[in-house]
């Protein structure tokens, strides 16, 4: 037997389906953003701070950056025994700085949004023109935070329209890691390379006689346009100058045709599939560019002994980008609830707990007084391969708008890097491609809110 | 056994009683009064008890968010941003003039079409094999359905190993074989064949439980009289149980359809929808969009338009597709 069963619709029930319909979107419009293009940051309204009485309980969102969820419980129980009528609950918001910022961004215009949060590089502006985090000076100002004694560009990469909206936290650099053993076979000098054009010279005999791919690439985003960098702004080129789009300068192009020729021409390097660095520490590859912040890891993991050495200078000198993350403090908080949480900040990024996370993390110690104290130099006396990453400090310089502030920018470019490295696309038409795209995102997702 | 004549005396002593019943009381006229008799106002209140926190649900977690999201894509909104700009039907255009938009639905459909009639054909093997009396069936039987049940996530991260080129499983078997790895992570080809196979490896067992599950209702007597009859066991799989199995198929077709058009996790898990993009799939372009990039709006319309596809798709299985299924 078969059967037919006809499916049709009556009046009556488009009439129901619409009842329905009217109803539910009754609802659905009495929520989401007003109509009109928003200032932004520039909405935030400025507070007095005297007179405010800081709120009994805050909530700080982190990832924990380099595991360090036990480093920040024991600051926040030190922070709690100066200050016993506050209390901070520490919130695991996510695994990465892209889930913390998803989870803050949804989390916008309901009462579930933390008092703290976390501001990375790539996402401390998004959150400014959205208008959900707090202008910190002022506070600070209130607070006497000593900010004189952060590393200025450190500090400064958090800077638009005069204000700073974060303070850095868990920062970090790319740095130059090499296989001590496979240098030695190589009959290298145990140094990294000064420079890339040294470092061509040496890539033979790495190969040859260290037996090991001489240099491991990472690709993926957040990451593959952040070491880029290093090539880009070594050649003397840049992602933009601003908020235009310079990919399409012969610099920029000579920094990509460079990065195509170690893979396609000398055949010196080679993408990592999965993890650069795990391929690094089982001994796949002679060097990479990795984090700072994965230096403990590294050294833990890998069965060799590990050098570390400045990013190698371009024919225009040395280059190196900032990361990491900072911590800002939310817009949509009850000044109480600000001021409170501007006390635990000033605490977390005092000089002794700088100290005390970056000797745990292998993050940079932010504040210069950290950095030369004695808990940092019994930490470069063990591991001498940290000085090297701090030292390098002195040379980085913030990241291009083009990269960091746009929507979507970094994964354009990521994007346009990996056609480059992995399907050897002419490095004129990948960027070209990404260009547009970033010129549009501005447009659109920018621009109507500065 | 009854004989011919009795099933026709009962059919016409059927007709004899019923013919008079819809000779002689005519159905009345369904006035308001009537309507109003048949449903007082208890049974509404019965009615509001029982299905109301369902509908009501329903409304808050489903239509509503629906609709909003229709609303949003007509938006130039960031996600986070207290206030947005109207721009009608801007985010559907651009969506369908950008140039990477023939990519995603190109990756849509290779995975959806893998996914789908992959899962279906070898569900149905397996079902097939583990309805046969075999030594061991109950175990074979929890080995295939298990990963069904198991975290996307977590299924992700083991593959993750599985197909490292330099460190997995797959590679030291296609090594000893003295094949090299296929570039899995950094050829969008590859990665693509790879995140279809976790796909599969995960959800063939639910295929396979359901259609075990209707192969055991398959009467035995007409498999026995076909074979009385000189079938041989393919044409009587093809010709009587695969009919009978059509419902089973037809319910199959569109919760995997659905299922696979929405896959998220494992792809989240392994690949990030990359490399190049090459496994950014129309659900991911959503988040990726939405939480990536922050383009609220965008996103939505995306969102609508694959909402759109999905009721087009399943409308069409439900008034074309059923017609041909056997119950």
């Amino acid at each position: 037997m078969t059967a037919s069963p006809t499916f049709t619709i009556n009046r009556r029930q488009i009439l129901k389906l619409a009842a329905v319909f009217g109803a539910t979107a009754t609802l659905a419009a009495c929520s989401g953003p007003s109509l009109g293009a928003g200032a932004g940051a520039a909405e935030v309204a400025v507070t007095d701070w005297t007179g405010i009485v800081p709120a009994k309980e805050i909530t700080w969102w982190s990832n924990h950056p380099g595991t360090s969820k036990l480093i920040e419980e024991e600051i926040i129980k030190r922070f709690q025994a100066e200050n016993p009528e506050i209390t901070v609950t520490l919130v695991t918001a996510g695994a990465n700085y892209d889930e913390i910022a998803q989870k803050f961004q949804a989390a916008s215009g309901t009462n579930s949004v933390p008092d703290l949060v976390l501001a990375s590089d790539v996402w401390w502006f998004r959150y400014m023109i959205n208008g959900q985090v707090l202008p910190l000076d002022d506070l600070a100002k209130h607070l006497e935070f000593d900010t004189d004694d952060f590393n200025k560009t450190l500090y400064d990469d958090y800077t638009f329209t005069g204000n700073h909206w974060a303070i850095p936290y868990a920062r970090s650099t790319p740095l130059f890691y090499y296989n001590k053993a496979v240098w030695a076979k190589a009959g290298l000098p145990d140094r990294a390379p000064k420079s890339w054009a040294e470092f061509d010279e040496w890539a033979p005999k790495i190969a040859a006689d260290g037996g090991v791919t001489p240099l491991g690439l990472g690709k993926g985003a957040s990451w593959a346009a952040w070491w880029f960098c290093n090539m880009l702004w070594g050649q003397g080129g840049a992602y933009s100058d601003e908020w235009t789009m310079t990919l399409d300068t012969p610099e920029a192009i000579a920094a990509a045709d460079y990065l195509q020729s170690l893979i396609y021409e000398t055949k010196v390097a080679t993408v990592a599939a999965v993890d650069q660095v795990a391929d690094f520490g089982a001994g796949l590859t002679g060097c990479i560019m990795g984090s700072t912040g994965s230096l403990t890891g590294i050294l833990k993991a890998a069965t060799f002994e590990v050098g570390t050495g400045f990013l190698p200078e371009g024919p225009e000198g040395q280059a190196c980008p900032t990361g990491g993350t900072g911590v800002a403090i939310a817009a949509d908080r009850a000044p109480e609830q600000q001021l409170a949480a501007g006390m635990f900040l000033k605490f977390l990024t005092n000089s002794e707990n700088t100290a005390y996370f970056s000797s745990n993390t292998g993050y940079m110690p932010v504040r210069t007084s950290a950095r030369d104290g004695d808990t940092m130099t019994r930490v470069y006396a063990e591991f001498p391969q940290f000085r090297t990453a701090v030292d390098q400090l002195e040379t980085t310089r913030s990241q291009d708008w083009g990269r960091v502030f746009v929507p979507n920018a970094d994964k354009e470019l990521t994007t346009a890097l990996e056609k480059i490295m992995l399907q050897q696309t002419d490095p004129a038409e990948a960027f070209a491609v990404a260009s547009t795209a970033i010129a549009t995102s501005f447009d659109q997702n920018v621009s109507p809110y500065l | 056994m009854p004989t011919i004549e009795d099933l026709q005396r009962d059919t016409d002593s059927a007709v004899a009683v019923a013919a008079p019943t819809s000779v002689a009381t005519p159905a009345p006229p369904r006035t308001f009064n009537a309507r109003k008799k048949k449903k007082p106002w208890k049974s509404w209140l019965l009615f509001l008890l029982f299905a109301g926190p369902n509908v009501a649900l329903l409304i808050v977690f489903t239509y509503k968010p629906l609709l909003q999201s229709l609303y949003y894509s007509t938006l130039q909104w960031n996600l986070g941003s207290a206030s947005a700009i109207p721009v009608g039907l801007g985010n559907y255009v651009a969506w369908f003039t950008d140039p990477g938009t023939a990519r995603v639905v190109t990756v849509t459909l290779i995975f959806t079409v893998a996914t789908v009639g992959g899962g279906m054909v070898i569900g149905l093997l397996f079902a097939v094999l583990l309805n046969r009396k075999l030594h061991g069936r109950g175990a074979a039987r929890t080995i295939v359905v298990a990963p069904y049940v198991l975290s996307g996530v977590a299924v992700g991260l083991l593959w993750l190993f599985v197909f490292d080129p330099n460190f997995g499983i797959t590679a030291a078997l296609l090594d000893a074989i003295g094949v090299a790895s296929p570039p899995w992570y950094n050829d969008p080809h590859w990665a693509l064949v790879m995140v279809i196979i976790v796909y599969l490896w995960k959800n063939v067992g639910y295929v396979a439980l359901i259609y075990l599950a209707a192969l055991q209702s398959v009467p035995r007597d007409v498999l026995e009289a076909a074979s009385l009859d000189g079938a041989s066991p393919v044409r009587a799989f093809r010709n009587i149980v695969l009919p009978l199995l059509g419902p089973t198929t037809f319910f199959l077709s569109i919760t995997t359809l659905l299922s696979s058009l929405q896959s998220f996790d494992i792809i989240q898990a392994m690949t990030r929808g990359g490399p190049l993009e090459g496994t950014t799939t129309m659900m991911y372009q959503i988040y990726e969009e939405g939480f990536q990039a922050g383009r609220a709006g965008y996103s939505s319309a995306v969102a609508t338009i694959l909402f759109a596809v999905l009721l087009v798709v399943t409308l069409i299985q439900m008034k074309y597709v059923e017609k041909r299924v056997h119950y």
